[in-house]
């Protein structure tokens, strides 16, 4: 177990973290989002032992993570740097190596990751060859090829398309599955949704929101609803409770003031029977982030 | 931590060892060497044979001297004894030159524009020679009389030393001058190359960011450390072929006059004397490299890497060249001063020690020096490498190592 607590870095009169408290576990992925300038790589790097904390401790089972520690962790920075000339074998075996990996063990466990990740290229090939989201697959591979207990990420899907973001997710998830402890930053809300089981979301180096994604987003009622049937945007808007309608494909996305207005829109709009599709759903992170963004200005 | 170490070190050796850069650079002067000996050797065979063939006209007794002699003089005598022939054969250029004895005092050498070299110091020995001797007869002189008026005055060159051993003083002064400009040139073009390439690695690992991911592994004194023993380790290597490959040469060459010469100049080189050299210059690269180590962990990108090492281009200049000026004068305080000064003292001590200028303590205390030196700006340089290799600053280089220094945060 990874414990940060009351953690905090300041470079000169700037706070760029300020008292955080976290607790990341095996098996459990820890989203971290925030904007730019939130804290989000200043932690990392706190973690990672880059710079030294302020004040606040970092501990792995209760004690300072060590040297031989940091061979466990799996990092990948926010920005993405290989060398250019050697070959993704030569590149990866290096960093698996520095992890206390065998060269053996890397160049046989490289076939099923290059496999998997669906890398366009042999291993053979020089990074300098490579597309930006192959070479970004590379990198991945870099930093969990030798199977790490706690995995860093920093924007890990920056710059990939769908499909390629969607096998990263896979990855995470699968080591997650095998009980690494995760923590990643991103500014797709949708994706921390999609794959963490906690998030902090840091402003300005404070931590304001932290918990269970589903739970946060209770927290802030059922305040969406997504209606489909024979209505106009001015009869919606006009009904009690209601603070704005905005249409969305087929239908419109209403936002509500509280939880039970949601059953007085439903009697209404149910009135005359079938409708096909009514849904009362929390905000997404995204309606969350843009609220709390805007709410501590 | 130890095995961390040793994968940096084999990984910063491996990746330059396998590289083009390193054999041009490893091969190229061998190369260039191969050339220079293949024109020099092309040359002198396209000119063909070089003996002049000269014609000696006048007292037939002094010719048949000159034909037991034509050897030793390095000319062919011609059979043409008569002058007119001579003149002919000397216009029709078949002959380099025509010696006319015209008495005892005086010859005339003629020669063409298109004759090959003639020694007229020769020429003109075994004349005066005959000449004595003529005048020696007439004189009533005896054989040996002649023979003692006729010996040249003896002035040998010897060097008094502190043992009360001596040695042959020509062969010393072009020893220790070759010992003096051959570790200059050779520190300088190690310190050129290697420290370029030291920095140049650290810069692209942290131009490219990979040092992030590389710190996440390990800790920076690994990088550090590892980065400069697997460069130390290709230079120590560099050296070594060539060790190889002039050992090699040797053998293959040692009947060659160049290369006989060559090694009668240096035999006055001790094996203890030829040891503590190379130290010398080993811990002298070592230390440039820490220097440049420290200095690339503060630049931003590949572009300042020129930047960053003129300083020490500069420093290592300086040695280069005193390296060339202090063997005319060892005593001078300057040079007794810059002796025991690490990065300079390697170009100094190992010459004023040959020389017998120096002592062996004084020699082993100036190494010393350089050895603690070493070890303190490897200390000291970790705590700077530490601190800047992921920090990005907008400063001139040189500002922010004066920073560094000053500041104690």
């Amino acid at each position: 177990m990874i414990q940060l607590t009351h953690l905090s870095k300041r470079f000169g009169d700037k706070i760029a973290v300020n008292d955080l408290n976290m607790i990341l576990e095996p098996g459990k992925v820890m989203g971290l989002i925030g904007q730019n300038g939130a804290g989000k790589t200043t932690t990392f790097r706190m973690i990672l032992n880059f710079i030294v904390p302020t004040s606040g401790t970092i501990t792995w089972d209760n004690r300072p993570i060590t040297q031989k520690d940091k061979q466990k962790i799996g990092f990948l920075p926010e920005e993405r740097g290989l060398y250019q000339k050697l070959t993704i074998e030569e590149q990866i075996l290096y960093f698996a190596e520095l992890h206390g990996m065998s060269r053996a063990d890397a160049k046989s466990e490289l076939t099923h990751w290059l496999k998997r990740l669906d890398v366009v290229g042999k291993a053979s090939d020089k990074v300098q060859s490579l597309s930006k989201g192959n070479a970004q697959k590379v990198q991945m591979i870099a930093s969990l090829i030798f199977k790490p207990e706690f995995i860093i990420l920093d924007e890990p899907f920056s710059g990939l398309d769908p499909v390629n973001t969607s096998i990263m997710m896979s990855e995470i998830m699968r080591m997650r599955d095998q009980g690494a402890m995760i923590i990643f930053s991103s500014h797709d809300m949708n994706n921390v949704t999609k794959i963490s089981d906690n998030l902090t979301m840091l402003k300005q180096g404070k931590s304001i929101l932290q918990g269970g994604v589903q739970e946060i987003r209770e927290q802030f009622g059922r305040t969406k609803v997504y209606i489909e049937g024979p209505f106009s945007r001015e009869e919606l808007a006009h009904l009690p409770g209601v603070i704005n309608v905005i249409p969305q494909g087929a239908g419109f996305d209403l936002t509500i003031t509280e939880d039970h207005v949601g059953h007085d829109i439903f009697t209404y709009v149910t009135k005359n029977g079938y409708i096909p599709a009514f849904s009362q759903q929390p905000p997404t992170l995204d309606d969350i982030f843009r609220q709390e963004v805007a709410h501590n200005a | 931590m130890l095995n961390g170490l040793n994968v940096v070190i084999k990984q910063t050796y491996r990746n330059h060892f396998k590289s083009r850069g390193y054999w041009l650079l490893v091969l190229s002067p061998i190369i260039f060497t191969a050339i220079i000996g293949g024109i020099v050797f092309g040359v002198t065979k396209m000119q063909g044979n070089t003996t002049p063939t000269v014609a000696i006209i006048g007292n037939q007794n002094v010719r048949q001297i000159f034909v037991k002699s034509d050897k030793t003089l390095d000319m062919k005598i011609s059979s043409i004894t008569d002058a007119k022939q001579a003149n002919t054969a000397l216009d029709k250029q078949s002959l380099d030159g025509v010696v006319t004895i015209t008495s005892n005092d005086n010859a005339t050498l003629t020669t063409q524009p298109k004759s090959n070299h003639i020694n007229k110091e020769a020429i003109a020995s075994i004349l005066g020679n005959l000449s004595r001797t003529q005048k020696a007869s007439s004189f009533g002189l005896t054989a040996e009389q002649t023979q003692a008026l006729s010996q040249p005055f003896n002035l040998k060159s010897v060097v008094k030393q502190a043992n009360n051993k001596s040695t042959n003083g020509d062969n010393s002064n072009t020893a220790n001058y070759g010992i003096a400009v051959a570790i200059g040139i050779i520190t300088w073009v190690v310190v050129m190359w290697y420290t370029s390439m030291i920095a140049t690695e650290i810069a692209n690992e942290k131009s490219s960011r990979i040092m992030e991911t590389l710190l996440a592994a390990t800790s920076s004194n690994i990088q550090y450390f590892g980065k400069m023993i697997g460069i130390f380790a290709l230079a120590v290597t560099h050296m070594l072929i060539y060790v190889v490959a002039g050992t090699i040469g040797y053998f293959s060459f040692k009947d060659n006059a160049i290369v006989k010469s060559f090694s009668q100049t240096f035999s006055s080189m001790t094996l203890g004397f030829s040891i503590y050299a190379i130290l010398f210059i080993l811990v002298a690269i070592a230390l440039y490299l820490v220097l440049t180590a420290l200095i690339a962990s503060l630049i931003n990108d590949n572009s300042q890497v020129q930047q960053a090492i003129q300083p020490i281009t500069f420093l290592a200049m300086i040695g280069y060249i005193f390296s060339f000026i202090m063997t005319n004068m060892p005593n001078n305080f300057a040079i007794k001063i810059l002796s025991y000064v690490p990065f300079v003292s390697q170009s100094m001590m190992p010459v004023r020690l040959v020389t017998k200028v120096e002592t062996w303590p004084g020699g082993i205390i100036s190494l010393i020096i350089a050895f603690v030196s070493l070890i303190l700006l490897a200390w000291f340089g970790k705590k700077i490498y530490a601190k800047n290799v992921l920090s990005y600053s907008d400063d001139k280089i040189m500002s922010q190592l004066i920073k560094n220094i000053t500041r104690h945060d």
